[in-house]
């Protein structure tokens, strides 16, 4: 005869071995090898990905950078922008983000200087597009100067899409 | 002749001790303690990691105010306030994780959270955050509420096992991590060469002069930013992540690997900023111990050995005045001095200190 305790134990025993539907071992079988092959797949592209996501390689570099940053107006005209300031706009405000902040003095770069120039890529987009009270610049460019590892200097020059400026 | 006799044996005997072996993590209930444990820790990690979103969602600022690079445009953009209540659900996840009331239900919860959060942008990724995200998903997998929850005490199970393939799964995260990280810098000249470690001391040798002072900084720094200790330093570090990679898998290696584990993460600590990482790595050991419980007997005169035994690890009877008897799983006995130091290196607070490598 089948008492509480009996019934407490069995509602609350794991569903183990024989008493599992087929699906369901198979299924945890199956998800968990999917799982095994994905992350070995995202280790080794790791080595092609400058952001190396779910590749788990820290402390990857010892680089640095600088930037200098230039808005270029519609007339062609290179404007520098002393200290990330201009036409009311700062960019440590607008990007706020820490790996890109002040970029204009040498930074530590980082998850390595090929994760930064990415990013530095996509922030110069994100401005363009973001600053609609600033009527002036037509596109912006980024000149990256960068020791890896302490080797350089190189240089990379990135801009961002044009501005549609609204003109004739 | 021999060898073509002996290979299709051999053969199948491990093909047999694979099905074995895949039967007993995929189908056998084994204790799901080590998960329990990791989800405490977890708990007030999440809150760690949550904190700075929240802060700035205090402030009136959220990812929708910076810059933020979409890892999909398919990607669903909470609204300002729905986001915010989302991390305030977040830690309100965290909260029932630790105490382990709906154990499960919150640990998927304090998951959907941070890997909703994690996923927002690409500027939000951390490898911490990523390991973070891993070990939750696990955690969440496991019935991780059959120990140390008030689930259990509400309801308490016939016993703490359950399935224990998560934990499988999750030890191979935790080893996967390792081994990237120490297979990258190896085949990498410039990290196994000492360059990039020699370069960082130099760099930030100005914050240990103002976390240590000069007095005290001259003699460390002369040491640190010297172009030889890292041809020593850099090799050691990589080893040592390889080490644990594999390390842990095997038993006579394990209680090494742990130990060197905990060394290596207080290490990092106490030389870099890793966010919530090095106390989940060292929390993400407790999936190691062998998922079984109260498999040792022990006699003991002190109360102390039942509230350090987080792990379960012995059937403990305390007898007052009595000397100390431990049974161990194979039946040898130990007796006196040698039982208690036996039982130091199977309680996680005493570990650390114990003589360990006489007990493996």
């Amino acid at each position: 005869m089948a008492t509480t305790a009996d019934a407490v134990a069995e509602s609350t025993a794991p569903q183990a071995g024989p008493n599992r539907p087929l699906w369901r071992r198979r299924g945890a079988r199956w998800f968990a090898a999917a799982v095994v092959v994905a992350q070995l797949a995202l280790v080794a592209n790791g080595y092609r990905d400058p952001h190396n996501y779910f590749a788990f390689q820290p402390f990857n570099e010892s680089s640095t950078y600088a930037v200098e940053l230039v808005r270029v107006l519609d007339d062609g005209q290179r404007v520098a922008v002393p200290n990330g300031r201009w036409e009311g706009y700062d960019w440590n405000e607008l990007i706020d983000w820490g790996p890109l902040q002040s970029p204009w003095r040498q930074r530590h770069a980082f998850s390595g200087v090929d994760a930064v120039v990415d990013f530095l890529d996509h922030a110069l987009d994100w401005m363009a597009d973001n600053t609609p009270g600033d009527t002036e610049t037509r596109y912006w460019e980024a000149t990256v100067t960068y020791y890896r590892n302490a080797r350089g200097p190189h240089v990379t020059v990135i801009r961002s899409h044009d501005r549609d400026l609204g003109g004739p | 002749m021999t060898d073509t006799l002996s290979s299709p044996s051999a053969t199948a005997n491990w093909r047999d001790r694979f099905h074995r072996w895949l039967g007993e993590v995929f189908d056998e209930p084994s204790s799901v303690r080590g998960a329990a444990v990791l989800r405490i820790v977890l708990g007030p990690c999440v809150i760690w990691h949550l904190r700075p979103f929240l802060a700035d969602a205090v402030s009136g600022i959220t990812y929708h105010d910076r810059f933020q690079q979409p890892w999909w445009a398919w990607y669903p953009n909470a609204p300002e306030g729905l986001y915010v209540a989302l991390l305030w659900i977040g830690v309100a996840a965290a909260v029932l994780m630790t105490v382990g009331w709906r154990s499960r239900i919150a640990t998927g919860t304090a998951f959907a959270v941070v890997a909703y959060n994690l996923f927002l942008s690409q500027t939000h990724f951390h490898h911490n955050r990523a390991f973070l995200v891993i070990l939750l998903a696990g955690v969440a997998l496991c019935d991780n509420g059959r120990a140390l929850s008030l689930d259990a005490l509400r309801r308490p199970p016939p016993d703490d096992r359950a399935l224990v393939w998560p934990i499988w799964l999750l030890r191979f995260e935790a080893a996967a991590v390792y081994f990237a990280s120490g297979f990258s810098k190896l085949i990498d000249p410039d990290w196994v060469g000492g360059r990039v470690l020699h370069d960082r001391s130099v760099r930030y040798q100005n914050e240990v002069r103002d976390a240590i002072g000069d007095t005290l900084a001259d003699p460390v720094l002369e040491v640190v930013t010297a172009r030889a200790f890292h041809w020593v330093l850099s090799p050691a570090a990589v080893a040592t992540e390889l080490f644990i990679a594999f390390g842990l898998w095997f038993r006579r290696t394990r209680l090494v690997a742990v130990w060197v584990a905990v060394a290596f993460h207080v290490g990092i600590e106490v030389t870099s900023h890793v966010q919530v990482f090095s106390v989940i790595a060292i929390g993400a050991l407790a999936l190691w111990a062998v998922p079984s419980t109260r498999d040792r007997t022990l006699v003991t005169p002190s109360r102390w050995v039942g509230w350090l035994d987080w792990m379960a690890r012995f059937d403990i009877t305390v007898v007052p005045g009595a000397s100390w008897c431990m049974v161990d799983r194979d039946g040898t006995v130990l007796e006196g001095r040698e039982a208690r130091q036996f039982v130091r290196t199977r309680l996680p607070a005493t570990f650390l200190f114990s003589q360990f490598w006489r007990y493996r």
